[in-house]
């Protein structure tokens, strides 16, 4: 089936007086695996139900498919959602389940079994139709509300939260998983959920939302490597962010903030005004003992170790720099011993590893 | 888990010969005179005898008939406002709660005598409609006049019982549903109703069996065509000796088991453990204007029925005339002068019994719920049962039962014990005992053993850890049960009928029973209703208050 | 001073030199009366307790008879003459000596005081029709006068009566009438009213309350239920019937109760002037059987022995007791358990007298014949064997079982009748 686009414009959505949603404007291509990422209290779900139609009384439009179905009841909307809880019925059976849209649709028997048993082995159920919800692994329940909402071949895929009841090895398997099936059945799909490494390992698109407002829309790697605000880069990955004022003199850059103290930049740098933040990754942090060498194009900080954290891959180091902390993280390599606490220490960032945020 | 001691072993045998004395005995001594002859051997001739009289058929039937049709209006009452308050957003939720609470605090026969005033042959329903469109309606006829009566007390059983269940329901249930196409009536009948269903059939059966059972109501309002009436009749006219009497105990008792156990199999089988998994859940949807206008047209009929008969006792006490009009025509204060002046023994009697009766029970109940949840002894669960079969024993049943059981029994210092006011307590105490054992075991579970352990582990004997540690964290199920049991005994009028002997012994229902039997009577038989409602109604709030302080999925309507 | 008036007025002062005692009355009055009499009868034997057993005669003579020997109580008190045979028979009543001489042997013909003793008059009733004024108004309803009046098609569902198993007051108005007009008249008057009653009330009370705040037109009741209504300012009249007796209400003292002098002498109080006097009392409106309260009693109080009352029947009580238990459940099987259809073919014979006019019709004949001949005739009545029958001890198994099968019978035979009659009823032309 051709997939279909989804359209978002100016949606706006109160709760009494409290403002959830503040003028959406949103885009998804078809056959687009878009997230939808923030905090809770975002309004990210809120955002999915809208789509799905269980809020109605919102301001713009909803458009799917170029048309607008912000005035239609949910029953009627075909799209198709997997809610967190999976919301099996547990009085009936997986296959009752499964054929549930279908018998709303009011297709012919032989046409519903042909499909309950197409969707369940899709998605690797088959067998197990007579079983009831109560009988499940969570990790089988998830599968049974993602069979039932495909059996209808909505236009849109909505997936609240699918991966937030699963265990931690589960939830990896699973989302491999489900990329793989949405590349194949090639469905638009909208995918909410708060773990950012979730959205970047899966999706084509991740629009990062905080108190309602949308604050950037972009691939796993523009909002990674291009956070436009503090609240971007902070929820994306994790980073160090020091706010302070940026003076030229001489030549040289130099940035001013309470927490770092006096820092000089590389100069070919721009930063965005007189006021500001600089943002680096802790990964991009080269951090070597003692006192080397300054190297041209790197600024550079000195500092203590004050605690370590052993993550495997690598080290996190909390390294005491002037007023403030900074998270290193050091690439481990077998047999390498941590620095223990109080040791001097240097940290290089490379300019190009270095980000401005405005104001 | 504590060690089974001495002590221990002690405590449950004396629970289990309570236990014995006062429920099994009397119930057994009920069931075993029903079907042995003169002789002492195995009979079914009583029971032949019983199918034999067309006029026990006839009140069988009736019986069955005045049950289903309660459930049935109980129902439809019942229905569509629990499924307003859960499902929408609108101001008037707290009306119907008030609604759900407002018929059990008063005692339905003590109603039924205002609400023929109201709605009787001559009562002011019918006098307006006769006089503005010429037809009457015959509302408290017979059969109907105690259907009537009967469904606006015990609806809010189903009321609450479905709201609960209904609530308990993961809204995106009905979400799926919708966004799988399903709208309206269909997705209420395919899944919002069967997940709730449990719920309704735990308060559908329970409203049978009580309407089944009840003996008040149907004595006021003059039907005797029913078994319940007709067992009291026959062992009071004819006497203890008749045994057709006992053979309608048996019948009593055997559908109230069958009921309480069809429901008990019916919720274990669908129970599905329904919980929320942090799902945004939907807020209330808002009702349209259309909607609007017959959810409040609903809710207003509804709660002027449920408080018609409130009304009415409250009118009937101050009334010095009401005959053949609308409304009363002169008031007066001296009912309630008459009250204060000649009965204020029976106001202390219930105070005392019911009182006497509920420590009993948080006492007794505090002590099983101990039992089962902290000991190993074996057979602990035995009393658990024994207890939940006082459930199923209608109090008519529970009555005659002691009148055989303990007839001639003299005890020091009191006397006769069926003629003293040492029953009471006891009948009241049995009956009551399962809700307080359920507050009990409900307030205990939530206490975590750990905290026992730590004041073992820091010196406290058993004992002084139970009544140091234990019972104070109890306290809040304690009360409520306590509040519960004394609140349900003072309404109580089936085992009172029967075994209230002298009027000096007379608690507050028996003796609004009796004022109710002379026309100078009435007016101060309802001031005494009054009193007993607002007793009832202050006890039931100050319940509620403990309740929800305590735990917010109790659901009240299930103690009566 | 004869010397029982020394030996009464020696009584009454026994009680000021007696020790304290509990004096249990079984009784079937209601409240407004025996609470007046606890209140006097404490204040002036202050030593005592009055203990009220509140029960209706039937369930009253059920408990005396259930109790042993020296716990039984006291006093039984009530309006039911039979009733006290049935006791007297059973040996439950113990002899009184003394009473108050001012009251006398006889009202009318009828002996006050049991010849045997055992139990006494205390007060006078008449058995007579209440009907609510505003109610006969509203209808347009002709105030009745006689039994037979309310035989008639105007009055139906206007009516109200209680069941003789359920109330010995009424009991004693079936009897009442049953021996004014015979047998086979009687029971023809009787299922006429009951066919005309809305509602077979489970107590005596019943009627009144039910008359009093309007539900019913008329009732057949006990003289003070009627004159007490009327006295508390109900909107109420009474009146008696000329087919009436004027029967005590009686008081005895209990064979074997457990404090026989306090029960002894509470029954002096009783039967002494002051007792006699609260008779008087508005919500209590008794007739006394002292002859000389009537002078302190207001204006137009019914007086039994100044012959205000015509009360044209001589009730014969040993032919009471003999018939009582069939008396009884024949009213019930006919009756009290047939009520619907026994209604359902009154309307139907009245439906059809109106619809024919007047004209005779041999199928409205042989359909009033079904509905108001009792199943059991004059001839069976008389019956020593049925009558034994019925009298025999519960625990009988096999005489219990055979009572069951007649009442069945009855049962059976009065609804095939009621049927039958409404069909040809229906039919008539």
């Amino acid at each position: 089936m051709t997939p279909v686009a989804v359209e978002l414009r100016n949606v706006a959505l109160a709760f009494g007086a409290t403002q959830v949603l503040r003028d959406i404007t949103l885009s998804v291509a078809p056959g687009e695996f878009f997230a939808l990422l923030g905090p809770s209290g975002s309004g990210k779900s809120t955002l999915l139900r809208l789509i799905a139609g269980f809020n109605r009384n919102q301001s713009g439009q909803v458009l799917i498919a170029g048309r607008d179905v912000s005035a239609i009841p949910p029953w009627r909307r075909d799209v198709g959602m997997v809610f967190q809880s999976y919301a099996l019925w547990p009085h009936m059976t997986v296959a009752q389940n499964a054929a549930f849209g279908l018998e709303e649709r009011k297709l012919p028997r032989e046409e519903i079994r042909r499909r309950v048993a197409a969707v369940l082995e899709l998605v690797e159920l088959t067998g197990l139709e007579a079983r009831r919800p109560g009988q499940l692994s969570g990790g089988q329940q998830q599968r049974v509300a993602i069979a039932r909402t495909l059996a209808i071949e909505p236009q849109v895929l909505l997936l609240d939260e699918p991966l937030s009841n699963l265990d931690a090895k589960l939830r990896v398997q699973t989302r491999q998983e489900l990329k793989k099936l949405q590349k194949r059945l090639n469905i638009t799909t909208i995918f909410v959920t708060h773990d950012q490494e979730e959205a970047m390992t899966t999706c084509d698109r991740i629009a990062v939302m905080d108190q309602g407002v949308i604050q950037q829309v972009g691939t796993p790697m523009e909002l990674f490597d291009h956070p436009v605000n503090r609240f971007v880069a902070q929820f994306v990955g994790s980073v160090n962010l020091f706010r302070g004022s940026f003076t030229r003199a001489a030549g040289t850059l130099r940035f001013s903030s309470p927490a770092i103290g006096e820092v000089a930049l590389p100069a070919a740098l721009e930063p965005p005004g007189a006021q500001g933040e600089i943002a680096f990754r802790p990964h991009a942090i080269r951090l070597t003992a003692g006192d080397p060498a300054a190297v041209e194009g790197e600024m550079r900080l000195t500092g203590t170790i004050e605690g370590e954290e052993f993550l495997g891959e690598f080290l996190r180091y909390e390294v005491q720099v002037a007023g403030a902390r900074v998270v290193v993280d050091h690439a481990h390599a077998r047999g390498e011993p941590s620095l223990p606490t109080g040791t001097p220490v240097t940290l290089s960032v490379a300019a190009e590893e270095i980000r401005f945020i405005a104001g | 888990m504590t060690r089974v001691t001495p002590g221990i072993v002690v405590i449950a045998l004396a629970i289990a010969a309570f236990l014995l004395a006062f429920l099994v005995v009397p119930v057994v001594t009920v069931v075993y005179t029903a079907f042995s002859n003169a002789e002492g051997g195995f009979t079914l001739a009583h029971l032949r005898a019983f199918a034999e009289i067309s006029l026990m058929r006839e009140s069988f039937a009736n019986s069955l008939y005045v049950a289903a049709m309660t459930v049935l209006f109980a129902s439809l009452l019942a229905v569509p406002l629990a499924y307003l308050t859960v499902r929408f957003r609108f101001r008037g939720a707290v009306v119907i709660h008030t609604l759900g609470v407002l018929p059990l605090i008063m005692p339905a026969f003590v109603g039924a005598a205002a609400m023929q005033l109201l709605f009787g042959r001559s009562g002011s329903l019918n006098l307006i409609l006769n006089d503005a469109f010429g037809f009457t309606v015959p509302l408290m006829e017979g059969l109907n006049g105690v259907i009537f009566v009967e469904t606006l007390h015990y609806f809010p059983f189903v009321l609450l019982n479905l709201a609960a269940s209904l609530a308990n329901i993961d809204t995106s249930m009905e979400e799926a549903g919708q966004n799988l196409g399903s709208s309206g009536v269909r997705l209420f009948r395919k899944i919002v109703f069967p997940l709730a269903l449990p719920g309704y059939i735990a308060g559908a059966s329970l409203v049978f069996i009580k309407v089944f059972d009840d003996l008040g109501t149907p004595l006021v309002l003059n039907v005797t065509n029913m078994l319940a009436p007709q067992a009291y009749l026959r062992v009071t006219s004819i006497g203890l000796e008749d045994p057709i009497g006992y053979v309608i105990c048996v019948i009593l008792v055997l559908f109230s088991i069958a009921a309480m156990g069809g429901s008990w199999w019916f919720v274990q089988r669908r129970d599905f453990a329904i919980q929320t998994r942090g799902g945004v859940s939907a807020p209330r949807r808002r009702l349209t204007p259309w909607q609007a206008v017959l959810a409040y047209g609903w809710i207003s009929a509804v709660m002027l029925l449920v408080l018609s008969p409130h009304l009415g006792i409250l009118l009937l006490s101050l009334s010095k005339v009401w005959s053949f009009t609308v409304f009363p025509e002169q008031f007066t204060l001296a009912h309630f002068a008459t009250v204060f002046e000649d009965s204020t023994r029976m106001i202390w009697n219930t105070f005392l019994y019911c009182g006497l009766a509920a420590l009993l029970d948080v006492v007794l109940g505090t002590a099983i719920a101990y039992l089962v949840l902290r000991t190993q002894l074996p057979g602990r669960q035995l009393l658990d049962h024994m207890v939940t079969v006082a459930l199923a024993m209608p109090g008519l049943v529970l009555g005659i039962g002691y009148l055989r059981t303990f007839r001639g029994v003299d005890l020091p210092l009191i006397g006769p014990l069926t003629a003293s006011w040492l029953i009471f307590v006891l009948a009241y105490a049995v009956r009551r005992l399962p809700f307080a054992l359920r507050s009990c075991m409900a307030a205990l579970s939530q206490v975590h053993v750990s905290l026992e352990e730590a004041a073992e582990n820091l010196g406290a004997s058993r004992w002084h850890t139970v009544m140091r540690v234990v019972v104070p964290l109890m306290m809040g199920g304690i009360l409520a049960g306590f509040v519960t049991s004394f609140v349900t005994a003072a309404g109580e009028i089936s085992e009172t009928i029967l075994l209230t002997s002298r009027e000096s012994l007379a608690p507050m229902s028996y003796g609004i029973y009796l004022y109710m039997q002379s026309i100078a009577g009435r007016g101060p038989g309802a001031a005494l209703g009054v009193i007993a409602v607002v007793l009832i109604g202050l006890g039931t709030w100050f319940s509620h208050r403990i309740v929800a302080s305590r735990s917010p999925h109790d659901v009240p309507g299930e103690k009566t | 001073m004869s010397p029982s008036r020394i030996a009464f007025a020696a009584a009454l002062l026994v009680p000021a030199l007696a020790l304290a005692d509990t004096v249990t009355v079984v009784t079937s009055f209601p409240k407004e009366l025996t609470a007046a009499y606890k209140k006097a009868y404490e204040a002036k034997h202050p030593g005592d307790k009055l203990e009220i057993l509140n029960k209706n005669t039937a369930a009253g003579i059920a408990y005396v008879r259930e109790q042993p020997a020296g716990s039984r109580p006291e006093v039984f008190w009530a309006s039911a003459p039979d009733a006290f045979e049935v006791l007297a028979s059973a040996k439950l009543l113990q002899k009184v000596d003394g009473g108050n001489p001012a009251i006398p042997d006889k009202v009318g013909s009828y002996p006050i005081n049991d010849p045997d003793g055992l139990y006494k008059g205390q007060a006078l009733a008449g058995y007579g029709i209440m009907w609510n004024t505003r109610y006969m108004a509203a209808n347009k309803l002709p105030l009745p006068k006689e039994w037979a009046d309310l035989a008639k098609p105007v009055y139906f569902s206007h009516v109200a009566i209680s069941s003789p198993s359920r109330s010995g007051t009424t009991h004693l108005t079936v009897e009442t009438i049953l021996q004014g007009e015979g047998w086979m008249n009687g029971w023809a008057q009787l299922l006429a009213i009951s066919g005309n009653s809305a509602a077979i009330t489970e107590r005596s009370f019943g009627v009144p309350d039910g008359v009093s705040n309007g539900q019913f037109g008329v009732g057949l009741v006990i003289d003070f239920f009627g004159l007490a209504a009327k006295n508390s300012g109900m909107p109420v009249d009474f009146v008696y019937p000329s087919v009436t007796a004027i029967v005590p209400a009686n008081i005895a003292l209990v064979a074997g109760a457990k404090s026989p002098d306090g029960g002894k002498r509470f029954i002096q109080f009783a039967l002494s002037e002051e007792g006699q006097l609260l008779l008087l009392q508005k919500e209590i409106s008794r007739l006394p059987v002292m002859p000389t309260i009537y002078g302190k009693a207001p204006a137009g109080y019914p007086n039994p022995f100044s012959g205000s009352i015509q009360a044209k029947v001589n009730f014969d009580s040993d032919l009471s007791e003999s018939r009582y238990y069939v008396v009884v459940s024949l009213f019930d099987q006919m009756v009290t358990f047939r009520h619907k259809e026994l209604a359902q073919a009154t309307n139907a014979i009245w439906d059809a007298e109106k619809r024919l006019g007047g004209k005779a019709s041999p199928q409205l004949e042989e359909a009033r014949k079904l509905v108001f001949t009792p199943v059991v005739d004059d001839r069976q009545i008389a019956d020593k064997a049925l009558l034994a029958l019925f009298k025999a001890d519960k625990k009988d198994e096999t005489a219990s079982r055979q009572k069951a099968k007649v009442e069945e019978e009855w049962a059976a035979k009065a609804k095939a009748n009621y049927a039958r009659a409404v069909e040809l009823a229906n039919s008539a032309k």
